[in-house]
């Protein structure tokens, strides 16, 4: 046990996002990443929303999907060590308030960059697939899948 | 017995931020209670007139302001850029690793550990890593003495300058009492025992270990709590975790609390007992798992369960809640479940004599199955007990895992225990205990009483020795500690993931011990340290009471 600790949950990895003002944090960072990328002034607005867009599904790719286990000790006796954050969330069940927020903001941000990029046809190859990038993993079907091997262990 | 149920049903619709506050504070309700007050209104009517609790129990959790939430987060995901930044850079040599590495020879084995479990001690802790495992080199009483240690390297490595930083107000031990001495007459009786009967017993309670001191602490503890008989473990985890799997074990339902102890946990899971969690100190969240657990039974097999036994504490020492007692055990009788209670923080703290939550609550100790304790905290000693039924504690002699394989108290200190117990208790002769423990609810009346005025988030219940002071934000914990030290008064601070992530808190334990100049000087550096670190979020704004000035002759509003 981690002695000192002052709850008896055993991954508090599982909780996070659902504490509150995460949402509403998570909210603002896209909105600050957005304007950031507005600022810059050699971005037109299409290419400012594509590249939100795509940003957001990769740090969410890779804090979500890829990075595996917990950074720090947890008294599991190593449970969550080969499961990404997605994958801990709640203890593994499916489809609770997180995990339904998570999956529909990369799908609302597609649908604001496709209206922003007047649904041209490369800014629509490169938004799709970066949006098939993080929703698949989402799937239940796929919990604890590696594919090809990739990210086992 | 339709009463307790609304009464249950209306106090644990709000969990967090349940006041029933007596109607004395009518000023203060809306301090304490959110939203409308006129539904409960009645409920406290009810509660007065021969309800189930016989006092005010006031009970506040005001919820983090959505601001500082978002800072929190935005203050930890700085934190896990940059760490993620400096692993890179100490993965690729551009900054030097100083933490522990396998050896060249090794790289290309399966890793013994993984790094990634490392992150946060790397990243987050490393910094503000001298909050902690300071040094003493007096007995920590009111006021300690430390050994002065800087870093050059961020932390990772100290050196001691020499120099003992002396009298520290320490507002950090567990000394509810003040028995933390090394000079009267606890420590005299100590010594002398020491001297007939040396310094260990080398051996368990059931070969050799079993001294004329055990049985006469024994008989002690039992009259001091009013059960019928006691056994003393030599440590108070081990009291937990090893006689929990006595009583229960496979087949049997354990019911425990969300912010249980450790110890507690770690004993559920030892005994092979199936193990369910209510939300803590809510009354509807256990009732609803005790419905459950009877009406389904065991989960494939359906049959009924051996036992049910609810695993609640005294004083949770990282809120500073108290237990609801009178609703737990209204509870436990009509679904005829057992209880234990866990007494660490709450023995000798709460109670007009000291005897604990029980006496606090006016219930008797008939009700509670297993009243465990520690003699750690308010005893200044070492061990645990468990009290219940003659019939109980026999079959824990013989059953017991410590009983059986670990060696028994030590007699210095069973003597240590014995004094402070009977002067608790008055059988020395003197007033001294009683003083103490009615300084203590003074103290802890006041302290937080003028935290709440200075406008900081406190937890917890306003009896309780323990004071929670919310400060959120992972760069404001180590601020925090440092300006204290800086200011000579040492404190405890706890953050994620002890605490839940946006609920790091540092904690204060007052003690009979500090004299109102020692707490006044604290409040003026706390008051100091809060504009500083703008530590002050309370939006409630507490109306001041207006009651007498506090002095050592008058009593302020204590249990009679």
């Amino acid at each position: 046990m981690n002695v000192g600790v002052a709850h008896s949950e055993v991954n508090p990895n599982t909780r996070v996002m659902n504490s509150r003002g995460m949402w509403l944090t998570y909210a603002l960072g896209v909105g600050m990443l957005h304007i950031v990328l507005l600022s810059i002034p050699f971005f037109s607005v299409p290419v400012a929303w594509t590249l939100t867009n795509v940003i957001h599904n990769l740090g969410m790719y890779v804090f979500l999907h890829a990075v595996k286990g917990t950074p720090f000790e947890t008294p599991d006796q190593g449970k969550a060590r080969l499961l990404t954050h997605w994958e801990q969330l709640d203890y593994g069940v499916q489809f609770t308030s997180s995990r339904k927020f998570f999956t529909i903001s990369p799908i609302i941000l597609y649908f604001l960059a496709s209206f922003y990029t007047k649904y041209d046809p490369t800014h629509f190859i490169f938004n799709t697939a970066s949006l098939l990038t993080v929703l698949i993993p989402k799937l239940p079907q796929l919990h604890g899948v590696r594919i090809f091997g990739i990210n086992k262990y | 017995m339709e009463r307790p149920e609304r009464v249950a049903a209306a106090l644990g619709a709000q969990p967090r931020a349940n006041g029933c506050s007596g109607a004395a504070h009518g000023a203060l309700r809306n301090g304490y209670v959110r939203g409308l007050p006129a539904p409960d209104t009645q409920i406290n009517h009810i509660v007065h007139n021969g309800g189930l609790y016989k006092r005010p129990f006031n009970e506040d959790f005001e919820e983090t302001p959505m601001l500082v939430a978002v800072l929190t987060y935005v203050g930890y995901g700085v934190l896990t850029l940059f760490g993620y930044l400096r692993d890179f850079m100490r993965q690729w040599k551009i900054e030097k690793c100083q933490n522990a590495t396998e050896r060249e020879e090794q790289k290309d084995f399966v890793p013994l550990y993984q790094d990634f479990e490392n992150f946060y001690n790397r990243n987050l802790y490393m910094r503000i890593r001298d909050s902690w495992n300071r040094p003493i080199c007096s007995v920590p009483g009111a006021k300690v003495d430390m050994m002065e240690r800087i870093s050059h390297d961020y932390n990772w490595t100290f050196t001691y300058t020499g120099r003992v930083i002396k009298d520290i107000i320490n507002m950090g031990s567990y000394n509810y009492l003040g028995f933390a001495q090394n000079a009267g007459t606890c420590q005299e009786a100590a010594a002398k025992v020491l001297s007939q009967y040396g310094a260990g017993v080398c051996s368990t309670r059931q070969e050799m270990g079993n001294l004329d001191k055990h049985e006469e602490l024994e008989k002690l503890v039992a009259r001091f709590l009013g059960v019928e008989s006691a056994m003393a473990y030599g440590m108070g985890f081990a009291t937990n975790s090893m006689n929990i799997p006595a009583l229960v074990g496979k087949g049997c339902l354990i019911l425990s609390d969300e912010l249980n102890h450790a110890s507690l946990v770690l004993g559920a899971r030892l005994s092979g007992a199936t193990i369910r969690i209510f939300k803590h100190n809510n009354m509807q969240s256990l009732e609803k798992l005790l419905k459950d657990a009877i009406v389904h039974g065991q989960p494939r097999t359906r049959r009924p369960w051996k036992k049910i036994l609810i695993l609640v504490e005294g004083i949770y020492s990282m809120e500073g809640s108290i237990v609801r007692l009178p609703e737990v055990i209204a509870l436990k009788k009509k679904y005829k479940s057992y209880l234990y209670l866990d007494e660490a923080h709450s023995i000798g703290a709460l109670g007009p004599t000291g005897r604990g939550v029980v006496e606090y609550f006016g219930l008797s100790p008939e009700d509670v199955d297993v009243m465990m304790g520690t003699f750690t905290k308010s005893f200044g000693a070492a061990g645990g007990y468990i009290g219940g039924k003659k019939e109980l504690i026999d079959y824990l002699r013989t059953y017991s895992h410590s009983a059986v394989y670990a060696t028994s108290l030590s007699p210095p200190v069973v003597e240590q225990i014995i004094t402070s117990m009977k002067c608790i208790m008055g059988e020395d002769g003197t007033t001294v205990g009683k003083a103490r423990v009615q300084q203590l609810a003074e103290n802890t009346r006041y302290f937080r009483r003028r935290l709440k005025e200075m406008g900081f988030i406190i937890y917890g219940n306003e009896d309780s020795p323990v004071v929670p002071l919310m400060l959120y934000m992972p760069a404001k914990i180590g601020a925090f500690g440092r300006e204290m030290l800086k200011r000579n008064i040492g404190v405890v601070v706890v953050g994620f993931p002890a605490t839940p992530i946006i609920e790091s808190r540092a904690r204060f334990c007052l003690s009979a011990a500090h004299t109102k100049e020692m707490l006044d000087t604290a409040l003026k550096e706390i008051n100091e340290v809060g504009d500083l670190l703008q530590l002050k979020y309370s939006r409630h704004h507490l109306v001041p009471l207006l009651d007498r000035p506090f002095d050592e002759t008058t009593y302020e509003e204590t249990e009679d």
